[in-house]
């Protein structure tokens, strides 16, 4: 009797070892970041990972770069297995990407694009910026850049000749610090970005003024290789992202981040974009 | 400087002390505002350095990209640390001085040209807080992988340390000004304390009212210092020259008891060879008072004595009459003399040549007292310098100077003491009696002269008396 009680034991003992070792070997899940959100916040970026690692039931490295081009370019590569991506790169290459989910902010999936300038100045539409030094937030940011250079294609004009000078700063935030500061004198940017700035740093927007806003466009998505979309450790994100609103940690997680939550999307949700990524092809 | 020399010199030594202490004070603040100058100096200009080659190593690459927002993210962040704050303004341009942005872009917009900004900017080792600029502009090489990529202009914000190098200022003066003050009063105060002494003697000196005094013991320093030594001197001084004076007036009281004793022998001789003959006379009388003749002889005998004693008591009681000045000079007065003199030249056999002229004496009006003693004194010297069997005369008439009263003698000449006495001013020699003295001073008095001539053996004193108005307008 002793010796079967002992030979069960050792059995369950191992197989339990066995399983506890497959759940620890699981690779860490490899999450890219682009600034399309408050990502100066360290508390509100370690909120998320550790909501999605709840909810994956894995480790989650957050990946930054300054780029979303590095980031775009980590996620084809394989060395990210999905990405917080702009409508903009995710349409660029939607041949390869493909949607997991996109965030809800005030009620719907969907931002817009501002135009600002500093408070004081008298400027009302874009184009009473002509010969302003302009600054984007990246080349490859919908809300950031495609938005006002569509708009100047569609007045005919060019980047390069309407404004005096155009930088990148490469970040939302940092769009409306260049802005605030009288460092440039206009500035394009993530209304979502701003709304939320107005929020938390309200002195730093007082010292703007949003002069323009885009037509409602499709919210920046999270992104997978199309080959990697049925993936376990995608669909485990994907339904992390989907339930995220149902824990206290991933409630607290969208209350920083001041989104409502995510939903599945589709494609059709961004063809605002693309209609103006075929204005600005030559 | 003629102004400072009638200061005395109880106020000129501590002044001049006082003002060697605000002379130190001064060079000294000067070498303490001097060092904090350097100091200063050698502070900004090693902040400037590190925050030169801090920003020279984190922008280098952002400016060879002409990365505005990176350069104006840096430069923004890094004027929030805490010497940030000493930087008003931070610009960076590229090589060309074009500004890629600034830590206040409004001012110092994008792309505008450094150099407007650079204006009266100095370099990295020129640095240097000095004068009342509150801000300080450095233009300074961006230099990254060894190479010139860029300028860097900013401007420090030093009126912290003006006001610190004003607030040194401020205080040196002060805490100089007190601590100056302070020893300049206990300077003051010991000086005036170590100079008492001098001051004491001085007042002592100026002060003697015509004899000196001596300086209390309370006043005299302890010790034996230079000013303790220099009073005892003078107090030595003082009672030498009290000891003289006494020494001067015991000479003069035995010369004048001596002449006195000389004067009252003579006396008696004189009126003691009388009364024998008066005694005489009334012994005659009483013998034969029946002889008219005798009688009358006797009688005209004791008439001449009686007469003769009357007219020497008188001369006597003239001679020694207290306030003798305020009888005019007349032919009398030479008259007592001769009496007075009479029995010395008696005495000594000596031959006596007299010739006053009475209407230069009534004419001369001068005071009959100092006159009478002139000339009783020198004929007392003359007979006694003209021994035995000598030759003595007086003569007294009207001169060019008033009256002339002339003495002469043989004998042996006036020995040189003698004659310091009666022509000169000079200190008394020991020994010597003051009836020539006495004859000098009473002659300036009345400002008169003393001459003194020597011919052919024959000594002459010689004393002018001016009337009483001559001897005004002189005096005038």
């Amino acid at each position: 009797m002793a010796q079967t009680l002992s030979r069960r034991m050792f059995v369950g003992t191992a197989l339990a070892a066995m399983v506890a070792d497959r759940a620890g070997a699981q690779p860490v899940f490899r999450l890219g970041l682009t600034p399309v959100f408050l990502d100066n916040d360290a508390g509100v970026i370690d909120g998320l990972r550790h909501a999605l690692s709840r909810g994956m039931g894995r480790d989650i490295e957050l990946v930054q770069r300054r780029t979303y081009q590095e980031v775009t370019g980590l996620l084809l590569e394989r060395s990210l297995d999905a990405a917080w991506l702009c409508g903009y790169p995710y349409l660029q290459h939607a041949d390869l990407l493909d949607l997991v989910a996109v965030p809800v902010w005030r009620g719907g999936p969907r931002y817009q694009s501002y135009l600002i300038v500093g408070a004081d100045d008298p400027a009302g539409d874009l184009a009473d910026l002509r010969g302003a030094i302009h600054a984007f937030s990246d080349p490859d940011s919908n809300s950031g850049y495609l938005v006002t250079a569509t708009n100047l294609r569609r007045m005919g004009a060019q980047v390069e000749s309407f404004f005096s000078r155009a930088i990148f700063t490469y970040g939302h935030r940092n769009v409306v610090r260049a802005v605030a500061d009288g460092l440039v004198r206009s500035g394009s940017v993530d209304g979502y970005v701003w709304e939320a700035l107005a929020v938390i740093e309200p002195d730093l927007t007082a010292r703007t003024r949003v002069i323009a806003r885009s037509e409602w466009l499709g919210f920046p998505p999270v992104c997978a290789r199309r080959d990697s979309l049925a993936s376990e450790p995608v669909r485990a994100l994907q339904t992390a992202l989907l339930s995220l609103a149902e824990t206290a940690e991933g409630r607290q997680a969208l209350m920083s981040l001041q989104l409502d939550g995510f939903q599945r999307a589709t494609p059709a949700l961004f063809d605002g974009i693309a209609d103006r990524m075929r204005d600005l092809d030559p | 400087m003629t102004w400072f020399a009638p200061i005395p010199l109880s106020i000129k030594l501590p002044l001049l002390a006082a003002a060697m202490m605000v002379l130190v004070g001064t060079v000294a603040s000067q070498q303490v505002l001097r060092s904090l100058a350097q100091v200063q100096d050698a502070r900004i200009q090693e902040l400037a350095r590190m925050h030169v080659e801090g920003l020279s190593v984190a922008l280098g690459p952002l400016v060879l990209r002409h990365d505005n927002w990176e350069v104006y993210d840096t430069l923004d962040r890094a004027a929030q640390g805490g010497e940030g704050r000493r930087m008003v303004l931070t610009a960076v341009a590229d090589v060309r001085g074009r500004v890629l942005a600034a830590t206040d872009p409004r001012r110092v917009p994008i792309d505008s040209d450094i150099a407007a900004l650079a204006g009266d900017a100095v370099s990295l080792d020129d640095l240097t807080v000095d004068g009342a600029a509150p801000v300080l502009s450095l233009l300074a090489p961006l230099s990254y992988q060894g190479r010139a990529v860029g300028q860097i202009a900013t401007e420090f914000d030093v009126s912290d340390l003006l006001i610190e190098r004003r607030q040194a200022l401020l205080y040196l003066i002060m805490g100089n000004a007190m601590a100056i003050g302070l020893l300049a009063v206990v300077g003051f105060l010991a000086m005036r304390k170590m100079l008492h002494p001098v001051t004491s003697l001085a007042r002592q000196m100026t002060e003697t009212q015509g004899k000196p005094r001596s300086i209390p013991d309370s006043d005299i320093p302890r010790g034996d210092g230079e000013l303790a030594q220099l009073a005892r001197t003078y107090n030595a001084m003082v009672d030498a020259v009290a000891a003289k004076a006494e020494a001067e007036r015991r000479l003069a009281e035995r010369e004048r008891f001596v002449a006195l004793g000389r004067l009252s022998s003579s006396l008696a001789h004189e009126i003691n060879n009388p009364l024998g003959g008066l005694l005489n006379a009334t012994d005659t009388i009483r013998s034969y008072p029946d002889r008219p003749e005798v009688v009358r002889q006797s009688a005209d005998l004791l008439d001449r004595g009686l007469r003769h004693l009357r007219d020497v008591t008188r001369a006597t009681l003239d001679q020694n009459r207290v306030d003798p000045e305020t009888r005019v000079l007349g032919p009398d007065d030479f008259e007592d003399i001769k009496l007075l003199i009479q029995p010395e030249v008696s005495r000594l056999a000596q031959d006596l040549a007299w010739s006053v002229d009475p209407a230069a004496v009534s004419a001369s009006g001068g005071p009959a007292g100092p006159v009478r003693q002139i000339v009783l004194n020198l004929l007392l010297n003359a007979c006694a310098a003209a021994g035995k069997e000598g030759r003595v005369g007086l003569i007294v008439r009207s001169g060019a100077g008033g009256l002339t009263l002339q003495i002469a003698n043989t004998g042996a000449a006036m020995p040189r003491a003698a004659l310091d006495r009666l022509l000169g001013d000079g200190p008394l020699s020991p020994g010597g009696g003051v009836g020539l003295r006495l004859v000098r001073d009473l002659a300036r008095k009345m400002v008169g002269t003393v001459a003194h001539a020597r011919e052919n053996d024959v000594t002459r004193i010689t004393v002018t008396v001016p009337t009483p108005g001559e001897a005004r307008d002189a005096q005038e």
